[in-house]
């Protein structure tokens, strides 16, 4: 796609003019960071600064007291660390590979295919998008339960295959893509599964990794099958146990702790995310459809 | 006639294949969010007794919980105007600045990937477990801490103008914190705009202004329209919503355990329902106004 210059859309060189946006920028990345600052600031304070007021934003005395006190915590438990962290590693690939895959087939059907009841389908969809959580925990449980699925590894994975959002964001997108481009790999001898792979695939690939960050965050932040579904303690997740190492020490002094063992739990997230960005980008500019 | 069975079994074809696609995900949808969706609804209109074996007996209650809910419940119509309130101005803004920020990125030409990594940043780190339980605990201090500096310059100020000015600065973080996903797809709307429409219009002498409303907000508009439909959902599934706390604490209510709560939170989902139809009327494409 040949890009063109002189034009403010997309410019390739850097020139003074543009000085302006990165002045407006700056400010908006650095609130949007926050959060990240927040904790990370909160997990090297120590104990007084905790508990100072006015609570300051920035640690002044850095230590490593919360993190030395989150794995004292952890030696005191009757399973080692790595196996809590091996059961998150496993069932969120699960979960991100095959959510990725059931949602995009389905986004697939609900866009380019035509039969009866498509639109009913689709709509049962939105219904569940909109559907407030919380009040699902009951019927939920007892369907697990019937499915005899309580208490087995399973129960960290099945459940969070279905993302009515990503299913959502994936058949906009595949709206966009153009019939005639499915056509034309139809009359070429590609199957169908062939066209979602090599075709459908690569066009909605940006809002494929946005939807696979979903699935992660779902997965990996999961600490509602450990907590109502599982008594075996070898089933369990690490956010879960996470969770319970900080819940311990509860307050203002558990506070650092529990800051600690956030970041250990966002790391991840936060490394998958680097990795997954230089993908989306530009995906779409790239496809070769207008 | 030979023609007409070919066209016919390759319909079918298509259609058999594009259920066979769905499977997998329908049944998920049926067995983990429809079924119980309907047993809620179940729920809300029934008296349900738990029995010491584990069964559940339910008894049929039409629609007393919500009569309940709307004449005895104090909590309610405060909860619900919160919510509409806060659902109703978030919503706006986020869409308005995702718009902005999406296009702002879109003219840079070092670190656009960079930058819109940091803006997707909060919402890969506000979801954790651990950190929702952190903000929950003291989520007016994280806001306060953030704002520290500036906030003590604009609370010096008169207080007509600092009042405004901080409910702006106290909705920037939060806009900010939740509109990564929406700048993402904006981002991906601008970008498929063909860069020659934007040439012609400059050639043709119009403004920037100009050919924002005529041209990119036109073909912004589906993504738009997703944006909101996705911030409303997002922002109506926060935890900390006034009607989301009020249908938590009354789960365990003894007297009418589960049933007033399923109740509360379908009065929840028509609530969010309607402001998803607001927003489908508002940012819909306008047919009748393009063939002309």
């Amino acid at each position: 796609m040949a890009k063109y210059r002189g034009i403010t859309v997309n410019p390739k060189r850097f020139e003074r003019s543009q000085i302006k946006f990165y002045i407006i920028l700056l400010p908006m990345i650095i609130l949007a960071l926050l959060p990240l600052i927040y904790i990370i600031s909160t997990a090297f304070k120590p104990i007084e600064e905790l508990f100072a007021y006015p609570p300051t934003f920035f640690v002044k005395n850095p230590t490593m007291a919360n993190f030395r006190k989150l794995f004292g915590a952890a030696e005191n438990t009757a399973f080692p660390m790595s196996l809590y962290l091996f059961n998150s590693i496993v069932a969120t690939v699960a979960v991100v590979l095959l959510g990725c895959f059931i949602s995009l087939m389905a986004a697939y059907a609900l866009s380019k295919k035509r039969f009866k009841g498509r639109k009913s389908i689709f709509k049962a969809n939105q219904l569940a998008l909109m559907f407030v959580g919380s009040m699902l925990g009951i019927p939920r449980y007892l369907i697990i339960k019937g499915l005899g699925l309580t208490d087995t590894f399973w129960v960290n994975i099945i459940p969070l295959l279905i993302m009515p959002t990503g299913v959502f964001l994936l058949k906009q997108f595949i709206d966009d893509v153009p019939d005639s481009l499915i056509e034309a790999s139809r009359i070429d001898g590609a199957s169908e599964f062939r066209i979602l792979m090599q075709i459908v695939y690569p066009i909605v690939k940006p809002a494929m990794a946005t939807v696979a960050i979903l699935f992660f965050q779902s997965a990996w932040n999961s600490t509602e099958a450990s907590n109502m579904f599982i008594n075996t303690e070898g089933f369990k997740t690490f956010a879960y146990y996470m969770n319970v190492l900080t819940s311990a020490g509860n307050g203002v002094a558990g506070r650092g702790m529990a800051a600690a063992a956030s970041l250990i739990v966002v790391i991840p997230n936060i490394v998958l995310f680097i990795i997954m960005q230089s993908r989306v980008m530009d995906t779409m500019a790239r496809s070769g459809i207008k | 006639m030979k023609k007409r069975t070919k066209e016919t079994t390759l319909r079918t074809q298509n259609a058999l294949t594009g259920l066979a696609f769905l499977t997998p995900w329908i049944i998920g949808l049926a067995v983990f969010t429809l079924y119980p969706i309907g047993y809620s609804m179940m729920m809300s209109v029934s008296n349900l007794e738990f029995k010491i074996s584990g069964g559940i007996q339910a008894t049929f209650a039409g629609m007393d919980m919500y009569r309940k809910i709307f004449t005895e419940d104090a909590n309610f119509i405060p909860a619900l105007l919160n919510t509409l309130k806060f659902i109703a101005f978030s919503t706006p803004m986020i869409l308005v600045s995702s718009v902005i920020l999406a296009m702002l990125l879109n003219k840079v030409p070092k670190g656009r990937g960079f930058f819109r990594a940091l803006f997707f940043f909060p919402v890969v780190v506000i979801s954790g477990p651990v950190m929702s339980k952190l903000i929950g605990n003291d989520a007016t201090m994280l806001i306060q801490a953030g704002d520290y500096g500036v906030y003590q310059v604009i609370k010096s100020l008169p207080e007509i103008i600092s009042t405004p000015l901080l409910y702006v600065f106290d909705n920037v973080v939060l806009i900010l914190w939740y509109s990564g996903v929406q700048i993402l797809i904006i981002l991906a709307g601008l970008q498929k705009i063909n860069k020659p429409i934007y040439e012609a219009a400059s050639i043709d002498g119009a403004s920037g202004w100009q050919i924002f409303w005529k041209i990119t907000f036109p073909h912004l508009r589906p993504m738009i329209l997703l944006c909101g439909i996705y911030t409303v959902v997002d922002l109506a599934a926060m935890p900390s919503t006034a009607l989301a706390k009020l249908v938590s604490d009354n789960v365990e209510r003894t007297d009418m355990m589960y049933s007033y709560s399923a109740a509360l939170s379908w009065l929840y989902t028509l609530v969010v329902l309607i402001m998803l139809g607001v927003v489908f009327l508002l940012l819909k494409e306008r047919k009748e106004k393009q063939d002309d």
